[in-house]
């Protein structure tokens, strides 16, 4: 072997000229992003803080707005603070605490600054049925407001929607996935195509044929109705997130079942369903979401006030008493977020892993 | 425990026929190995042992008893996959006892039988762990567990080895070995690898494209191959393979000759490394490359037949590179094989090439 000699360069290079060079640039870059998220953030959390600031301190007939502001003064400084302490925190435990200096702050300055407005009175409709009445009664006005149900009734009947929603689509997404997973059919690849080509249409397109059909079989006005024609537009992505669970459990394991004794359904239910409880939690939070925020179909199909759901009887407090009070309008909209944030706070963990099991559909 | 006979059986996919026809008898508590490079048939054989796949066509018999269209689970075959397919949602304990759920075992015996089985592979302290939480090594013996635990007629093993480090390899490979001989169950052995195949195995069926090249216990695929592929694919390193034209009593390859007596036509010389040796006489080389391998020395020589492999007991190397060589053997260990249909020819015999005096 011939060694080849190195050549050297002559030019001296200054390394600490160099490093400093490069200390600068990365902080001009980091301060820059973090100036672009405080940016982006604000605009993001703020609507859903103002709902919360309005729902407990608007007043009736009042357009009193200061609140508003003097909260905001309380929230941008704090989502400054916090993307602050998570540039320069060290490690972990450092940011954590950092936080907790910051949510301190924040929360004296809340109580000190908005804390005199809050009250509870806007959650009125939560006990008094004919709310509409008694907020208008206090500016004056006497005009005969809409007949509203009781607030529970939509509540129970949307919890009744979005759940049997949610069992249906699951059960039959669950099936439907696991077979498309595993057999070999005439026509699988076109059936596959179209279950994606399904979900593309525009949902408000079939609205009027819909409501023939409904009218037709007799399901018109009836929570079951609305029932069966949301399965039908949730079910095609469903079943493609689920099949993208199913591929991914080995065959390996449902061999080794089918030896070991089981049969072909034994085989689903105690070896190859376990394995995919991430997927059937995921299916079954959007589901149940899709169902709760559902409008435009409960909108069309249902008509007596006793079906209404929570989305419904959102959009006829807002038509009602808009003008007159939009801090109940607000407290509403409060009441009608809660479950679905429940619902992903508590699933958030299985959430995080359907990106990882759909991407392989 | 029963005898396995495969009569003419066919297994296609669609139009691909994976099996153009097997005929192989098992016999009653005999360790079998089905050894074969991959996609030689040796799995979807198993999987239609097994059940899981079920023959397009011939016989497959338990016993004597036609078993081709009875359900994997009425079949008692106890299998390991290469992948160990434990159930994850479950620990130890309730993967073992997955197969007594089935058979209707009253949960007092079920439990007994459990825990037995668990001794049996050493791991009786780890009931009541996950898969995930276990090593390769243990989730391999927890299969074992879990297959045997029925009490199987068939034990199938499906590359059982192939995922464990090299230490761990050779321990299983006692263990599994001496446990079929404990238990007496017929097993069946799928690998390819073929130190796997001879160590475990009483008999060796060698398999190439859906049949069997040869079928014999580990000494005859190792002394007397019957195919220049099997002569290629037992024995590491690889046999030595030298072309060239057999007539007037010798082998010539080039300028080389190898008398050999009564043989004509193109054949192909299969020189196995242990079985060369340098001496005095014989093929002549200059040595390469050496390559030590702890307790043998590997020598790779150039001679004017190409590059021969030398195996040399010894941890220090007798020879340098470049040094002259002559690489000697025994015309009994020679092999000789008809090149155009690659069959080993019975009782040829090949001599060494010697100086002319």
């Amino acid at each position: 072997m011939t060694t080849v000699p190195l050549t050297t360069s002559p030019v001296e290079t200054d390394w600490a000229q160099l490093a400093r060079r490069a200390r600068w640039t990365n902080r001009a870059r980091t301060s820059a992003l973090y100036a672009f998220l405080i940016a982006v953030s604000i605009p993001i959390i703020l609507p859903y803080f103002w709902l919360v600031t309005i729902a407990f301190s608007a007043r009736t007939g009042i357009a009193e707005t200061q609140v508003l502001w003097r909260s905001l003064l309380v929230l941008v400084p704090a989502i400054i603070a916090c993307w602050v302490v998570a540039m320069v925190a060290r490690n972990l435990r450092r940011m954590l605490a950092g936080f907790a200096v910051v949510a301190a702050i924040t929360a004296v300055a809340f109580i000190t600054l908005v804390g005199p407005s809050l009250h509870l009175g806007n959650f009125i409709f939560l006990v008094e049925r004919d709310f509409a009445s008694v907020v208008r009664s206090r500016v004056g006005e006497v005009r005969g407001a809409t007949q509203f149900p009781s607030v529970w009734r939509a509540f129970w009947n949307s919890i009744v929607l979005a759940g049997s929603q949610t069992i249906i689509v699951v059960t039959v997404a669950s099936l439907a996935g696991y077979y498309l997973s595993r057999f070999q059919f005439p026509g699988r690849a076109p059936m596959l195509r179209s279950l994606l080509v399904l979900h593309a249409f525009p949902v408000m397109t079939l609205i009027v044929p819909m409501f023939l059909m409904l009218y037709y079989i007799g399901l018109l006005d009836t929570l079951f109705g609305v029932i069966l024609v949301l399965v039908a537009f949730e079910l095609p992505f469903a079943i493609f997130i689920m099949k993208g669970f199913f591929d991914a459990v080995p065959w390996d394991i449902e061999m080794s079942a089918l030896t070991d004794g089981a049969s072909r359904r034994q085989a689903f239910v105690k070896v190859v369903l376990p394995q995919v409880t991430n997927g059937i939690i995921a299916v079954s939070v959007f589901s149940f979401i899709r169902g709760w925020e559902e409008y435009i179909f409960v909108f069309t199909f249902l008509i007596r006030n006793t079906n209404w759901t929570m989305s419904l009887y959102m959009f006829f407090v807002r038509d009602d008493v808009m003008g007159v009070d939009f801090g109940v309008v607000s407290a509403v909209g409060v009441f009608y977020l809660v479950p679905s944030l429940v619902l992903y706070a508590a699933a958030q963990r299985y959430l995080m892993q359907m990106s990882i099991g759909g991407v392989k559909g | 425990m029963a005898s396995i006979e495969f009569r003419n059986v066919i297994k296609r996919f669609g139009d691909v026929e994976v099996i153009p026809g097997l005929n192989l008898t098992i016999e009653h508590g005999e360790f079998v190995a089905l050894l074969g490079p991959s996609g030689c048939g040796k799995s979807t054989s198993l999987f239609m042992l097994a059940g899981i796949y079920l023959p397009s066509g011939g016989e497959l018999l338990f016993d004597g008893h036609l078993v081709n269209e009875v359900e994997a689970r009425d079949r008692n075959v106890g299998i390991v996959f290469q992948s160990y397919a434990l159930y994850p949602h479950m620990n130890v304990h309730d993967n073992i006892l997955f197969p007594l759920r089935f058979k209707k075992t009253p949960r007092e015996e079920a439990l007994v039988r459990v825990k037995a089985a668990a001794e049996l592979v050493h791991v009786g302290e780890l009931l009541d762990r996950r898969p995930s939480e276990l090593s390769g090594g243990q989730q391999q013996r927890v299969a074992l567990a879990r297959a045997l635990v029925k009490e199987p007629q068939i034990l199938l093993l499906d590359e059982p080895l192939s995922n464990l480090d090299a230490t761990l390899r050779l321990t299983m490979r006692t263990e599994i070995k001496s446990l079929q001989k404990k238990l007496g169950v017929t097993t069946i052995l799928v690998t390819h690898d073929q130190i796997e195949a001879t160590t475990m195995a009483d008999r060796v069926i060698c398999m190439r494209g859906g049949g069997i090249e040869q079928v014999g216990t580990p000494d005859d695929l190792y002394l007397r191959p019957a195919s220049l592929f099997i002569a290629g694919f037992i024995g590491s390193p690889p046999v030595n393979l030298i072309r060239g034209t057999a007539e007037n009593g010798a082998v010539h390859v080039g300028a080389t000759v190898f008398p050999s007596e009564g043989i004509r036509g193109d054949v192909t010389i299969g020189l196995r490394p242990e079985h060369l040796k340098f001496a005095g006489d014989g093929l002549r080389g200059r040595i390469a490359e050496i390559e030590p391998m702890g307790r043998e020395i590997l020598y790779v020589v150039d001679t004017d037949v190409g590059h021969v492999r030398v195996l040399e007991h010894g941890s220090a190397a007798a020879h340098s590179a470049g040094e002259a060589v002559h690489i000697d053997f025994s015309p009994t260990e020679a092999l000789l094989f008809r090149t155009s249909n690659e069959k080993l020819i019975a009782g040829a015999n090949v001599c060494p090439p010697r100086r002319a005096s």
